[in-house]
């Protein structure tokens, strides 16, 4: 909370300044009329005062007047607070009652929301209007959750009558090269669209929670098994690979999942790659890092964001990383990026 | 070779047909899940390519009433779903193989080529041209009786190539193949030529004929 203050005690502070405020200003004036009342019954009895016995007297009243106003004072305080204590946790109870509600609440896992009866009208209010706006809010997500995929879905079928139009298209009869060309190009521009649509089809179903079930997976077996998928296009791009994998590191997850992961881990590094250049990877127990070599750093706001960093020259689907972030968030792994002396670097600490 | 296509978009179906009647086969059409039941009980298939997505009924059931039913026939699911639980379901419950959409043409074409075979026994499963002897089960490649060593992404394009023969393949046909088999989404379409070249080399060096030709610049075609 650093130095912000609590509900309860700013209450408190304000009503304990003004009692210091009150108490302090009393003093002159109890001083005030229990010397003139000393000074009358003075006079009633025709008592004289030497002067120095005169001040004395003051003094004297003063010093009690303070003391007692003191000890009140610390009375006052003791109960104030005593009082606020159980007044303000009593009245704020349901306020937290609220609050804890509200944080234990996450979109992904939505459960169905009930705030309790309070009796006060004011956290009533405020219960149902929170009550509301988080059902909106579940609906739209789930609204958009849906649309997602049943747009996925849907256009699975058309995707597959073009590229089957344009597949004929290309067995005509006395093509001439140009036009070949263009049926080319065109099934090339649908490949990548197939592909977006199938990594968004992917992301749905990860938010939808599909692959829940766990199992202890290898992961040096598992990338040792990609990277010999893989070395065709290391080698294609001329790229050094730097291992650096401790055997058996063993994670809790869904197989298919941490496959996609570490596959889109490597196929980003070859993709992202200068040519020639070189990729160091590092796997142990509690982290794994990739490293490739690249020209300038990337926006790291940017760069886990659904088609952030898509562009006409390199060919993914603008979906990979947030893949990666998907299924990391999900293992509750953090995923950090680097770029330092010519290196891109992605780690994943289990 | 009779094929049955299960399939409710019918300009897709007309797609399949017309590259397969081009192969030889002949086609049926069932768009619907009661016509299919019907055209699986009259007549007996090759293969039988299955939308599971179907009007009336759930595709699935239907390679389970095949199984029920005895035929003999090849099946290919088709799903727009891409769904790893079909995949499992479907080849579980007795499928043959599973393609999802969109695929190309050729594709489907060499996976019918393979099924077919498959559940046929004895030489078929040899595909012999001159020098050239392919074992489609047994994945290996004899060229004058020497075994030629192809790695398995270049013995899918070998198999995907002779099963198209006489065809033009394209170079985005061909990515999809050899990104297709794993888990990795590589778009390998730059290196289509790669392995095309890695391929036609080991062919070459074997003292087989040249069969596997370029076409309108980037195309390839294998000729018998």
């Amino acid at each position: 909370m650093g130095d912000m203050s609590k509900l309860l005690n700013y209450s408190l502070r304000k009503i304990l300044i003004c009692a210091g405020i009150v108490l302090v200003l009393s003093i002159p004036i109890y001083y005030f009329a229990i010397s003139r009342l000393w000074q009358y019954e003075m006079d009633e009895h025709n008592v004289m005062l030497t002067t120095e016995a005169a001040r004395e007297d003051s003094f004297l009243i003063i010093g009690a007047v303070t003391l007692l106003s003191v000890i009140f004072f610390i009375f006052l305080l003791g109960a104030l607070i005593v009082m606020n204590r159980i007044l303000s946790k009593k009245m704020w109870q349901p306020f937290y009652e609220s609050l804890a509600e509200i944080r234990a609440f996450n979109l992904n896992q939505p459960h169905d929301i009930r705030f309790k009866k309070t009796g006060i009208t004011e956290f009533d209010d405020l219960n149902t209007s929170l009550e509301k706006l988080l059902t909106a809010n579940i609906n739209i997500y789930n609204q958009q959750k849906e649309f997602a995929d049943n747009a996925s879905h849907e256009l699975q079928t058309p995707l597959a009558v073009v590229q089957s139009k344009l597949d004929l298209l290309s067995q005509s009869e006395q093509l001439s090269d140009a036009q070949f060309q263009l049926i080319e190009e065109a099934l090339l521009a649908l490949s990548r669209v197939s592909r977006i649509n199938k990594n968004l089809l992917l992301l749905t179903k990860i938010e939808n929670s599909q692959f829940a079930d766990k199992e202890q997976v290898n992961l040096s077996a598992a990338l040792e098994e990609l990277l010999s998928q893989l070395s065709f296009y290391f080698e294609e791009k001329e790229l050094s690979l730097h291992l650096d994998i401790t055997p058996g590191v063993m994670v809790e997850g869904n197989r298919i999942l941490l496959e996609i992961l570490l596959g889109n881990l490597l196929t980003n590094a070859v993709r992202h790659s200068s040519t020639p250049g070189e990729v160091h990877l590092s796997l142990h127990a509690d982290y794994i890092s990739i490293k490739n070599s690249g020209k300038t750093p990337l926006l790291e706001e940017q760069l886990f964001k659904r088609f952030a960093i898509t562009s006409s020259t390199t060919s993914g689907s603008g979906l990979g990383l947030a893949l990666i972030k998907q299924i990391s968030g999900r293992y509750g792994w953090k995923v950090e990026y680097k770029f330092e002396s010519g290196f891109h670097e992605f780690r994943i600490g289990f | 070779m009779k094929i049955l296509i299960i399939e409710d978009e019918p300009e897709l179906a007309k797609s399949i047909a017309v590259y397969l009647r081009e192969e030889g086969y002949s086609c049926d059409f069932a768009a619907d899940y009661d016509e299919a039941l019907e055209k699986i009980r009259a007549c007996n298939y090759d293969c039988i390519l299955l939308d599971i997505m179907l009007p009336g009924g759930n595709g699935l059931a239907i390679v389970e009433e095949l199984k029920r039913l005895k035929k003999d026939a090849g099946t290919i699911i088709i799903s727009a779903k891409n769904s790893l639980d079909d995949r499992i379901k479907g080849l579980h419950l007795g499928a043959d193989d599973y393609i999802s959409k969109p695929f190309y043409l050729s594709e489907l074409s060499a996976r019918i080529f393979s099924v077919i075979r498959r559940r046929q026994l004895g030489n078929v499963n040899i595909i012999e041209q001159n020098e050239l002897k392919v074992d489609v089960l047994g994945k290996e490649v004899t060229i004058h009786d020497k075994p030629v060593l192809l790695t398995k992404k270049e013995f899918g394009l070998l198999l995907l190539l002779i099963s198209n023969a006489n065809r033009v393949l394209s170079k985005a046909a061909l990515a999809e193949h050899i990104s297709g088999a794993g888990v990795v989404d590589f778009d390998s379409y730059d290196h289509v030529y790669a392995h095309i070249k890695n391929l036609k080399k080991k062919l070459h060096d074997g003292g087989c004929g040249n069969y596997l030709r370029t076409i309108y610049g980037t195309g390839y075609k294998w000729e018998i």
